[in-house]
């Protein structure tokens, strides 16, 4: 008997595909259907987790002032930083792809922080910079303003987190500049003929030619921008202060859980914010149909 | 339809896949913030994680037992440690012990999450937060081994009765002091103003506090604001506390509480207390920014160990006063200031056993670990560290009589820190915090705290 035509093809995929596979159960489904059995029971990590139904959602939902606080923030943030991000990342692509010279140079060096921007040693310095005695508050004092302490005081705390993820620009712009080299050069010459000028040009072609790249740009932002940690716990006192001004979401979780033994209620916070997550993410792809244009003709995919 | 159904689950997918592998690595466990998780400590927080094994022990002596030691603080505390444990391993050839530090922000997450797994240390050190462990279940019962691999016949009666909770001995202090207030007395002879004395009243240390702010000027404070950390001692002042644990509940209704918030309300008003954003950016827990070395604030509350470190970072003199006055007296003992538990899973309880009594009895080790820790529990290490005590030392001690007269005067009762405790502090810092940036009138503030308090307590009880 032969074999169905494409099935040792398949074994083949699935063999390569093994090892992600085995990632993806083991490392990634199974840890998430744990958390969602543990979001449902008062587990202290301690001892072993016993079966409260959705007491802790129910909770979340109706007595925990610090959830709303924490959402409120991680909000500000999220809807802060990401078109801060991209405005600033699309703004330096453009600036590169003017044909500069030595672009790899420049390239590598506004992607750096990209890379480091996430990590202890920059949130430490981000905290130097900003303090009340801080390098921003001695220009600002040359220049006859009194800052404030930045990092100190509850409302203004956020904004510095804001600016050093705006910092992290890098990734997005890489991803920017190489969209905006895809874009042929006729139509710009085509449209000056015709009169436009460059703003015309940047809303007309520029913009809808790169939407695609704004997209995945855009989606990946307002993931990472979520899951936001390390900045809010190392630019804040690391428990959320002053004030749960740094009490971003995650932070929230991370403290519920591994602070104060309660790790079915921080479950149940994770999982809150992977649906929240999900909505978003499914409210900007479900509009991507009105403004991402593929340019090969097939509109909607 | 169909094409919509894609699209849902693509982003479904996207959602979750993302969601569970992306971040850019936010290392939480090792991490430095500015928030110490326990109280009493005398450690910066500039130490970092690390393990190291420490060297010796004799690898010929056959079966070699290895215990794993955890503690927190910073380099400084490291060293000590770890020469006072190659010392215990000279002295005990058949075990080796691998010592592990983290600074103290950082510690405890490390410490629970060690736990929650089954890989905790065999011995590890853990401070007023105890009761907490001590509920969970998860230390070693010393009881079987006293008199035989652990010898507390020197030991402080009152700290051996700290140490036993539910009955079971399950925690051995490492260290002892008191706390008070700590001062800086060069700014008290900038100000011409004459440094208190022992038995004086909260509304002299409000009035002295605002004297010293008016006389300095601008950026000079009398005070940092301490309603937090001082808390459990205006309790006792009232004839109340924290945790009332023989009958498990609350110790305190929000009647008793609402004037300590008032009265720094108030203080701070006036002028002599820190402002909010300068206790957030320097607070006294961090010894490295503290504004009472850099001589901007004159009085502050802190344990007498911290004396040591404190004075080792300023020109300016610093000595201890015994805490304002109550209606009951100053409510303050000499209480311990962190101690050793063991794992209640480890392999090797004798052996911890016999760490910890080396830990407490031994002259060699206490001539090592010094003050660090506290006071030694041992009356026989107490008056070898005497004997060769330098200037910040002889303060310490000095204090430290002071106070155990004034508690044989009016004695108080051994005191623990409320189940939940790192979630009420950080609840409670929030409540000062509301009320310092004018988020909250007091009233409002004092109601929603302890509405909170009770919900904490009743999750952890």
């Amino acid at each position: 008997m032969r074999k169905l035509p494409g099935a040792s093809d398949n074994l083949t995929a699935y063999t390569f595909l093994l090892p992600w596979l085995i990632g993806f159960f083991a490392l990634t489904l199974g840890p998430m259907l744990g958390s969602l059995y543990l979001s449902l029971t008062k587990f202290n990590l301690l001892s072993p987790p016993s079966w409260i139904g959705f007491d802790n959602y129910v909770t979340i939902f109706t007595e925990d002032s610090t959830f709303t606080r924490s959402l409120a923030v991680t909000f500000t943030y999220v809807f802060l930083s990401v078109p801060l991000r991209l405005i600033f990342a699309l703004g330096v692509a453009m600036a590169l792809n003017k044909g500069i010279r030595a672009l790899g140079i420049y390239r590598t060096v506004y992607y750096l922080p990209s890379l480091l921007g996430g990590s202890v040693a920059i949130a430490i310095v981000w905290r130097q910079l900003f303090e009340g005695t801080g390098v921003v508050n001695q220009l600002l004092a040359r220049i006859g303003i009194e800052g404030p302490s930045w990092i100190s005081h509850p409302d203004y705390v956020v904004y510095t987190i804001v600016t050093l993820s705006v910092w992290q620009f890098g990734s997005a712009m890489v991803i920017f500049l190489a969209g905006l080299k895809q874009i042929p050069a006729d139509l710009y010459e085509a449209s000056e003929v015709d009169g436009a000028g460059k703003v015309r040009q940047f809303f007309r072609i520029t913009l809808p030619l790169l939407s695609p790249v704004i997209f995945f740009n855009l989606i990946m932002s307002i993931i990472n921008s979520f899951q936001a940690f390390t900045p809010a716990f190392m630019i804040g006192d690391g428990r959320g202060g002053p004030l749960d001004a740094t009490m971003f979401y995650t932070l929230y979780l991370y403290l519920k859980g591994f602070s104060y033994f309660d790790m079915g209620y921080a479950s149940a916070l994770a999982w809150i914010m992977l649906i929240i997550i999900a909505i978003f993410t499914a409210i900007v792809f479900v509009t991507s149909k009105y403004w991402v244009f593929y340019g090969d003709g097939k509109e909607g995919r | 339809m169909k094409k919509s159904m894609l699209a849902l689950t693509l982003t479904a997918l996207m959602a979750v896949t993302t969601a569970c592998s992306g971040g850019t690595g936010g290392g939480p466990a090792g991490g430095e913030a500015t928030n110490g998780g326990s109280t009493n400590t005398g450690a910066t927080n500039s130490g970092t994680t690390n393990t190291e094994p420490v060297a010796g022990g004799n690898d010929s002596s056959g079966e070699q037992v290895e215990l794993r030691v955890m503690w927190w603080g910073d380099q400084a505390r490291a060293d000590r440690t770890n020469e006072a444990l190659k010392i215990f391993m000279q002295k005990n050839p058949d075990i080796k012990v691998i010592g592990e530090f983290a600074p103290s922000s950082g510690y405890f997450d490390k410490l629970n999450t060690q736990l929650a797994s089954g890989t905790a240390p065999d011995v590890f050190f853990l401070g007023g937060n105890v009761v907490d462990y001590a509920k969970k279940s998860v230390l070693l019962d010393l009881s079987p081994y006293v008199d035989k691999e652990l010898d507390l016949k020197d030991m402080d009666k009152a700290m051996i009765e700290y140490g036993t909770l539910d009955g079971k001995l399950q925690h051995i202090s490492a260290g002892a002091n008191a706390r008070g207030i700590l001062i800086n007395t060069t700014m008290f002879e900038k100000a011409g103003i004459p440094v208190p004395q022992d038995g004086w009243t909260w509304d002299d240390y409000a009035a002295i506090s605002k004297q010293i702010a008016d006389k300095l000027g601008k950026g000079f404070y009398g005070t940092y604001n301490f309603t937090v950390d001082g808390f459990d001692i205006y309790l006792k002042q009232k004839g109340k506390q924290l945790y009332d644990m023989a009958n498990n509940q609350l110790g305190f209704a929000e009647a008793d509480i609402r004037p300590w918030f008032d009265y720094w309300q108030q203080t701070s008003e006036a002028g002599g207390v820190v402002t909010p954003e300068l206790q957030v950016s320097n607070p006294p827990t961090d010894t490295g920014k503290s504004l009472l070395i850099t001589g901007k604030v004159a009085m502050t509350l802190a344990a007498s160990n911290q004396l040591t470190a404190m004075q080792g970072l300023t020109q300016d003199k610093l000595t201890m006063v015994q805490v304002p006055r109550g209606p009951k007296g100053t409510g303050v003992v000499f209480e311990s200031s962190q101690g050793m538990s063991g794992y209640a899973k480890t392999e090797h309880p004798a052996e911890v056993a016999r760490l910890m009594s080396f830990w407490i009895n031994d002259p060699d080790a206490a001539k090592i670990l010094g003050n660090d820790r506290g006071v030694p529990v041992t009356a026989a290490n107490r008056t070898l560290l005497e004997g060769e005590a330098n200037e910040v030392d002889s303060l310490i001690y000095d204090y430290t009589s002071r106070v155990s007269k004034q508690a044989e005067a009016e004695p108080f009762a051994v005191s623990y820190n409320l189940p939940g405790f790192s979630e009420f502090s950080k609840l409670a810092e929030t409540t000062v915090q509301e009320i310092g940036f004018g988020r909250k009138k007091v009233e409002q503030a004092v109601t929603d705290f302890y509405s909170g308090t009770v919900k904490i307590f009743d999750s952890n009880k």
